[in-house]
């Protein structure tokens, strides 16, 4: 196969679903190698794999010098190597290696499927009824819920012995299948959501997303619009789980998941570039 | 700088894997025992130096 060819069976959503089904399968199998008997002894509670732990566990750790139960120092590991991935490009964890949001993407592949969409066309709208876009007058204030969520873990991990959010942790109830009856309830709305507006967990919810959302402002790996190439057909807005409106020109959005859908849909050659810084 | 789109998924792996040994070399790693743990022996360190040179 020469490079042109190569080049062009290159896909990233591919290479995205790929590795998102490989997180979601890494992450279920660390989740059964927790719950079996002896789980302290395999260094760690399942908990303490999770980024969002190390957030909830940091103010505890900085005032009062030891973790929450259930969490340990690993989390700060997992912490940096999300904070990692977000200096360089944003929020692109939670688009390529969130276990939660590779469900909720197919979670909303799946209900078009089921609702009849035989073949998905790229840059053409769904016909299916759901997913749901909701009027911007409700979706743009229900977005500040994640960061209400985020400050409400941060100022009662101060006040718990364990992370707040280990009452409802999805990832537990996805990945370790540790159930109790507020974990069900958290789950059912997490699942109804998803079906209902995709992308529900990230855009509403999970403080995890909404603290990674500044980095979208910093980061050096961008996507960077050109007006004289870009006819501003909308085709890229369709494609965006996050429901970005005008999309090339609010690709530091911080909703923006760096899920790279809006240039894998781009028809347009060099309308949309992937960039170190904008120069 | 432009970057082709194919090697996207290589950098965002590659920081994550980055960060996360950094982390552990930190002495942030996984431990035995599980929960409740006090500072590692570099945050002790680090501390104690800015202590001292407060």
């Amino acid at each position: 196969m020469n490079a042109a060819a190569r080049e062009k069976s290159f896909s990233l959503a591919k290479s995205r679903r790929t590795i998102q089904w490989l997180v979601v399968i890494g992450t279920f199998v660390i989740g059964l190698r927790h719950i079996m008997p002896g789980e302290v002894s395999r260094g760690g509670s399942f908990d303490s794999f999770c980024a969002f732990g190390g957030i909830e566990t940091l103010l505890p750790y900085l005032f009062n010098g030891h973790t929450l139960k259930s969490t340990n120092l690993f989390n700060f590991s997992v912490l940096l190597g999300t904070l990692g991935v977000s200096l360089v490009a944003g929020r692109a964890f939670c688009g390529w290696l969130c276990g939660l949001g590779a469900i909720q993407d197919f979670v909303a592949e799946w209900t078009r499927k089921l609702l009849g969409e035989s073949r998905h066309v790229r840059g053409k709208r769904s016909k299916t009824i759901l997913p749901l876009r909701l009027p911007a007058s409700i979706d743009r204030p229900l977005r500040y819920a994640k960061y209400f969520v985020l400050a409400l873990v941060l100022v009662a991990s101060l006040y718990m012995v364990f992370p707040v959010l280990l009452l409802c942790c999805l990832v537990c109830a996805f990945f370790s299948l540790k159930m109790s009856a507020f974990v069900w309830l958290s789950l059912i709305v997490f699942l109804a959501g998803s079906v209902l507006v995709e992308r529900f967990w990230c855009k509403y919810l999970c403080p995890l997303g909404a603290a990674l959302a500044i980095f979208n402002k910093i980061s050096p790996v961008r996507i960077v619009s050109d007006n004289n190439h870009c006819n501003h057909c909308g085709r890229c807005d369709i494609e965006c789980s996050m429901g970005i409106r005008d999309v090339p020109d609010n690709l530091s959005d911080p909703e923006c998941i760096r899920c790279m859908e809006c240039l894998e849909t781009c028809a347009h050659e060099d309308a949309l570039t992937l960039r170190v810084l904008k120069t | 700088m432009k970057i082709n789109p194919r090697y996207y998924p290589a950098i965002i792996i590659a920081a994550y894997v980055v960060f996360l040994l950094l982390g552990i070399l930190l002495g942030f790693g996984p431990e035995r025992g599980g929960e409740g743990h006090g500072r590692g022996a570099l945050m002790q360190l680090a501390c104690l130096t800015l202590e001292t040179l407060a």
